[in-house]
Formats: C-alpha cells, structure tokens, sequence
C-alpha cells in the first residue's frame, strides 16, 4: 500500500513538474483567467451586470413607494458565476487532459510507463492528481476575487453555499479530466483526444436535454447521467449525496478505464 | 473462385443485420408503438448480427488470440465496473442525504407539505401541460416526489397529445392538472411569470386527498325542498354536493331535537311551515358551537327563525322582490330578479358580473351586530329596475314609495361570528351555576343572546364537534327556488349554491399556512476603488502574469 502510494506521489510529482515548466500550461492558464475574469466582471460589475441591475431595481421601487422583493444578491452572483465556470471548463479542461497520455504515446514514454514495476492504477490516478491541482491552482486566483466581492455583502453572507459550490466545480472537473485522461489513453494523436473529449464532456453535460424527450424510466436515467444537474444542484447549495457519488462514479470510472486501456496496450504489444 | 465469391456475398449479407435493426428502432421510435413490426425487424437484425459475429470469429480464429482473452478479461471487467457503478447510483439515488443549505430552504418543501405527501392514500400524479420544463418547476416537484413514490409528474404537449388535453379540459399551455384516481384538479396555470407554488399545489393536493368528507345535513319536516327528484325538489343540487365530496343526509330535528355532532353545514332550503321552538333552539345551540347555516327562506311563509337571525342582525323582508329589467332581457318576469352584482366575498369572488336569478325572492335586511361580520353576496339592480314589492294582489306593477323598498335589494348575504373563547355545549337556557362567587364577573345570560360567550367560567371546550372551528357561518338567502332541479344548472344558481355551503363547510379554515419562500434580502456594496481594483486584477493583471510567465518560459527554452 505504501508502495503504491509512494508511486502515485511520483507520478504526482513529475506530472505537476511538466506543467509548472510548460509554456503552453501557463498560456492556457493565462486564457482561463482572461475569460473567466471577463465572466466574473461581467456578471458582477458589468453594464448588465447583478450590482447595476439591482441598483436599478431599487431605484425603481424607491421611487414607486413599493418595496422590492428581496433579492440575495451574493448567492445569486456565486451561482452565476459558477454557472459560467462551468461551461467554460468544458472548453479548458479537455486542452488541459488531452496529453496527459496521448503525449506519452507520440513520446513513445508510454511503454515506458506501461511496462513498469508502477501499476497503471497508480500512473493514472497520479497523473489525474496532477492534472487537477494544476486546474485547482488556476481557480485559486478567481476565488481570491470572490472573496473580496462577498466579503462586501450587507448583511454578511455564510460561506458555506459558496464552498458547496466551489467543491462541486472541483468535482466536476475531476470528473471531466478524468473522462479526458481515458480519451487521451485511446490516441496519440492531442488534438484527436481534445476534440473527442470536448464532444463526449458536452454530450455529458447536455444529455439532460436529450432525457426530457426520452419519457418513463430511460429518460430519467438518461437525464441522471448529465453532469450539468448535478453541478447545479451543488451551486445552488443543495448538498445531495447522489451528486457527490455520481462525480465520483465519473472520476473512478475514467481512472478505470484508463487503467484497462492501458493494459489492452500492455498485451497488444506483446 | 465460385466459393469464394459466394463466401464474400455471404459476408455483406450480414450487414443486414445493423440494418435491420436500424429500421427496427426507427420504425418504432417514429410510430411510438413497440408492436410486432418493430420487433420483427429487431429480433431479425440481431439475430442476423449475431450469426455475423459469430461467423466471423470462427472464420479468423479471432477467439484464440492472445489479445482477445485479454480484451475478453477486460471486456468482463469493465462491464463488471459498470454494472457496480450503475447499482451504487441507483442506490445512491433511493437513499440519499440531501441537505439545503441555503438560509431561507429556498430549496426544502415546506414541512406541511412534506407531511402530506409523506402520507398520501393514493398515488396522485401532477400533469403539466407545457412544452418548456423550467427548471424551478421540475426541481419542485421533484421534491415532492422524493417524498413519496405515490407522487408521479409528468410533462405533456397538449398538442402532441390531444386527446389527453381533451380529457383534463386544457385550454392554454401552462396548466397545472393534479389527479388523483378519477379526481381532476386544475391547480394553476404556470407562465414566464409565475412558476408553480408550493403552497397551490400543497392545498389542492390536500383537498383532493382528503378523505373524510364534509357531511351536510338538509333539514326536513316542515315543507322544506324535496332531496329526491320531483316537482320543486333540490335533487340536482344534493348531487352536485356529492361531486364535491359531500355527504349528504336529511335531518329531522323533531326526532333527534339537536343537531349531529359531525355536521359541517345544515341547509334549511324553503321551509313552508314554521319551525318548532325546540328546533331553532337546536340550530342557535349548533350556531354557537362553531356551527355553519345555510337559510333559504322564500317569501310568503314564516319558518319562525326571527330569533336566531335577530342575532345575527338579519330581518326577513316580507315584500317581494321585482326586476324589471329581466323582463325584457332574460325572458324572466318581474318576480325573477337577475342578480350581476356580488359581493367582495370568497362566495362569489369568481363570478365577475355573470348572472343569476331568483324566481320569487325576498329582500333581506341587514343590520350591524357587534361581533358579527355581514358581507352581502347578491345585490339587485338598482331602483328604478328593481324594488321590494308590497302589493302583491294589484295587476300592474308600480313602485309605492310609502310601501315599497327602492333597489338595490338585498338576496343574499354571508356571514361570520368569531367563537371567542368556548362557550359550554349547553345552552345558556339552562342555568348554568357558576362557580365564582364575584358578582362582578358574573355576566347575567338572556337566552336570546348567546352572542356574548364570555362567560365567567372558563369551561375547557368539551365540544368535540367543534374540534377546529373558530368562527360560526351563516349564510342566509332570500330565495330557495333558484336551487330546484332545472334551475340549478342554469347560470350561475348552482355556483351560488354549491359555493356557499363549500364557504360554510369551513374547509378553507384547515389549511396550511405555508409561508412563501423568499431569498434572503442582500446586497454586495463595493467601492469604486474596490470594484476597479477587481476590474484591472481580473481582466488584466492575472491573464498578463500567465501569459507573460508562458512567453518567458518558451523563450528561455529556446
């Protein structure tokens, strides 16, 4: 067990050592942070955004004498905020895994790996690690600037919705990026993985739509599949455990299968 | 050469097989009906693919490769994992912890609701008849759902589905149906504007639920409307209470001298003769114990129930009640008066101005009694078009200021007298010796007044009739013809009828007070320099430090 663990922190390691020096890691750093920052403005300060938008309502109410309904103005920003944040990690996170092996495959370090005293379990689950904290590293600065807009709410806001919502972004990316890893085990060809990964996390996150069509039990499991509801359920402050086992069921599925595709590759070379 | 020309025919003969089964599902996703068609050409085209399969395996030794078993083993293991997976999400979803941790529950049914779906009798099923889900909507009643598996949902296209439409009477997108066995229910219509309620859709859910039914008593014995059908008989009317869950049965107070326990509402419609003392004893003694009345006293008879409506400040008006409008418009004679005016009154708060009538109908007269509140419900038009006729024998009728009432007359009024604290179930008639001995408390009980139920003792409420009661209704109406068979189902008259005894049962005094949910009340103050900061960090700083580090690190590399 420690064995097995010690590996992981390795592959941990070597995986956060090759973003942390890789420039197209910090470019696609750089365009998450621009667009989500563009978001974040946007819905907060923007022209259309929450604070004008309610001011107005206020305005409005003030001058007709009638009080306005009550608006939580913070809760309702996190959750669009996160909203947002959402659809874009549909966009940044298959960039982010598609070489996680498809690289080592063009490398040709995947035998490497493959045959290995490391269990592929380990390589996976390391190299997902990896790839998350580098996606929680980028998070980080956006909830910097959260902060400091919550922190100006009158009256001050518990932060447990806020948190909720967080740990379900960072859920959902793992269940992303670990769907993306498997993909990424298929080919050696990046972009290939990127665009299929794209295409499947969107099937994943819409497949809500295609269920409302679907009527009696498959509908219903169909729609339980999408990943978009559940996100939601989480940022809207529902703490729901069939969430919490669904992303899970999503991030041990992908370490699975890459682990078999792996192995698949292990015998065909043999 | 021939065999293996043939061999490769063969070959492609099996993509027949996806085919078949291709023509198989759309023939029955198209027609929505999975009957012997669909199903032939299914089961062909699997049968077909998996001859393929199986061919082509044994035709390249495909099974005794080495990559096979392994692609077996894995094949096993992931549709292994997948199957566990499935299982523990299943399981997940039927056993689950799910707390809101919003601050207002913006998301938790209300525990009322909860309760009552918790425990429904019978599955109930809520239609909505829109092609838009919103998601506010599904997340509610899925909610509800999760209380309970006899709640079902379901989203229809009225036009997808005509005949469905047509069943539950959908007249606009929108509408919210609940059914509950051959029970329908409109609950509301749902738009951009207003999404479903919790607190709608939880009362109807009660309503429709409830299974211990009001019980009506009609009083008889004193020439009052027949129940079963004939001439001048209210038949129509006892059925139309049966269709909203009443249960109807005759009283006799000669025989039984007080009112049942379980009365929610007495109807005494159009007595002829009047009503023994002991009888309107038995009806104020039920008045005060949170009772409900419904009058309908005819003119030219005396039921001798002054005194009980002496209480309540309503005189019977002995003249006659004449529209002369109607005459010209409806076809009704003058003694019909055509009623379009109602009172603010939870009677007759959906009737707008429609019509209805009341063939020989006398006026009421109301005065204000303290504690008693009166809302008249059905007013004539007024004077010069309806007036309170006294002379009744003249062929020509005339207005006689000396004698006659100027309209607007009158026919109909509710009212309502608050139970203060709990009288005894005994009439003050019997004296009642108290047990104080102050005399300043000691309030002196004329038997005509029970009005005043605050008595010196405080006697704990032993009255297990009036478990919930904290009001007595009366509903007194000048007319009781309106209601007889023909009658009934014209117009408005059946509305007047079946509303009011809906009113008097007091079923709206049983329900939830659910509290809408509202979002706490917040707002985000930044100052200018506090939101440039956020502006200039967000849009530029942090996206220039990451493209900067990028650009520095490819340049070094290089």
């Amino acid at each position: 067990m420690g064995v097995v663990l010690s590996n992981i922190i390795a592959i941990y390691r070597r995986e956060l050592q090759s973003y942390f020096v890789s420039p197209l890691a910090y470019a696609i750093a750089g365009i998450f942070w621009f667009i989500a920052g563009l978001f974040f403005v946007m819905i907060l300060l923007g022209p259309d955004g929450i604070l004008l938008g309610v001011a107005a309502i206020d305005a409005q109410g003030q001058q007709l004498g009638v009080p306005t309904p009550p608006i939580d103005v913070p809760y309702e920003f996190v959750r669009a905020f996160l909203d947002r944040m959402g659809w874009l990690l549909l966009f940044i996170l298959p960039i982010l895994s598609m070489g996680l092996y498809a690289e080592e495959r063009k490398r040709g370090t995947l035998e490497l790996l493959a045959t290995s005293p490391i269990t592929n379990w380990a390589v996976a689950v390391g190299k997902l690690l990896g790839v998350l904290t580098f996606f929680i590293t980028m998070v980080v600065p956006m909830l910097v600037f959260e902060a400091i807009a919550i922190s100006g709410s009158n009256p001050p806001m518990a932060l447990s919705i806020p948190l909720l919502g967080h740990f379900g972004l960072i859920l959902l990316a793992a269940a992303i990026l670990s769907v993306g890893m498997f993909i990424s085990s298929l080919t050696d060809s990046t972009i290939l993985s990127a665009v299929l990964t794209f295409a499947v996390i969107l099937l994943l996150l819409l497949i809500d739509l295609i269920a409302k069509i679907v009527p009696g039990p498959v509908g219903e499991a169909l729609g339980y599949l999408s990943l978009l509801k559940h996100y939601n359920t989480l940022t809207q402050g529902i703490f729901d455990t069939s969430a919490l086992i669904l992303f899970a069921s999503y991030i041990f599925l992908g370490i699975f299968l890459t682990a078999q595709s792996i192995d698949a590759l292990r015998f065909q070379r043999q | 050469m021939k065999i293996v020309a043939k061999k490769k025919l063969w070959k492609y003969l099996f993509w027949l097989g996806p085919f078949l089964i291709a023509v198989g599902l759309t023939v029955g996703l198209v027609s929505e009906q999975w009957g012997l068609i669909p199903l032939v050409f299914l089961i062909a085209g699997v049968v077909i693919s998996g001859l393929g399969i199986i061919w082509q395996s044994y035709e390249t030794n495909w099974w005794k490769r080495r990559s096979t078993q392994a692609g077996t083993n894995a094949l096993v293991a992931t549709l292994a994992v997948l199957a566990i997976l499935g299982l523990i999400n299943f399981l997940g979803t039927r056993y689950h912890l799910r707390a809101d941790l919003t601050e207002s529950q913006l998301f938790t049914l209300a525990p009322q609701s909860r309760e009552l779906v918790s425990v429904l009798p019978q599955p109930v099923k809520v239609w909505v008849f829109d092609i838009n889900q919103n998601p506010q909507d599904r997340e509610l009643l899925e909610n509800y759902q999760r209380q309970s598996s006899k709640f079902k949902y379901e989203y229809i296209d009225p036009q997808a589905r005509p005949g469905l439409a047509e069943k539950f009477g959908v007249k606009d997108y929108g509408e919210v149906y609940l059914e509950s066995g051959d029970k329908r229910q409109l609950v509301q219509t749902v738009n951009q504007n207003e999404r479903l309620s919790e607190i709608r859709l939880t009362s109807r859910l009660q309503q429709l639920t409830n299974s211990t039914t009001a019980k009506v008593y009609l009083l008889q014995g004193h020439g009052e409307r027949q129940l079963s059908a004939g001439k001048g008989a209210i038949s129509q009317a006892v059925q139309g209470l049966g269709d909203k869950n009443f249960t109807t049965s005759p009283l006799n107070l000669g025989e039984t001298s007080k009112v049942p326990e379980d009365a929610s509402v007495v109807i005494v419609a159009g007595p002829k003769r009047g009503l023994f003392e002991g009888e309107v004893k038995a009806l104020q003694e039920y008045l005060n114990r949170g009772g409900n009345l419904l009058l309908m006293i005819d003119p030219n008879t005396n039921p001798k129930l002054n005194s009980l409506l002496q209480e309540w400040g309503v005189r019977l008006d002995n003249r006659l009640a004449v529209d002369v409008s109607g005459e010209s418009v409806v076809g009704l004679g003058p003694a019909a008066p055509l009623v379009t005016e109602y009172g603010q009154h939870p009677i007759t708060k959906d009737f707008g101005n429609g019509n209805s009538f009341y063939p020989i109908a006398r006026p009421l007269e109301i005065t204000s009694v303290p504690g008693v509140q009166a809302t008249p419900l059905l007013r004539t038009k007024p004077y010069p078009n309806s007036w309170a006729e006294s002379d009744l024998q003249s062929e020509k009728l005339e207005f006689n200021a000396d004698k006659d009432l100027k309209g607007p007359l009158t026919l109909g009024v509710a009212l309502t007298r608050k139970q203060a604290a709990k009288s005894a179930s005994t009439p003050q008639a019997a004296p009642t010796p108290s047990p104080l001995p102050s005399p300043t408390i000691q309030r002196k009980a004329p038997p005509a007044s029970p009005a005043s139920p605050a008595l010196s003792t405080p006697t704990p409420s032993s009255t297990p009739s009036s478990q919930t009661a904290t009001e007595s209704r009366l509903v007194v109406l000048g007319n009781s013809d309106f209601a007889t068979d023909g009658l009934f189902q014209q117009q408005l008259n059946g509305d007047v009828f079946l509303n009011s005894v809906t009113w008097l049962s007091q079923q709206d005094q049983q329900p939830l007070s659910i509290r809408p949910k509202e979002p706490k009340n917040r707002r985000i103050t930044l100052t200018t320099t506090q939101g440039n900061l956020l502006i200039l960090s967000s849009l530029l700083l942090l996206p220039l430090i990451g493209f900067a580090i990028a650009v520095i690190i490819w340049w070094k590399r290089r």
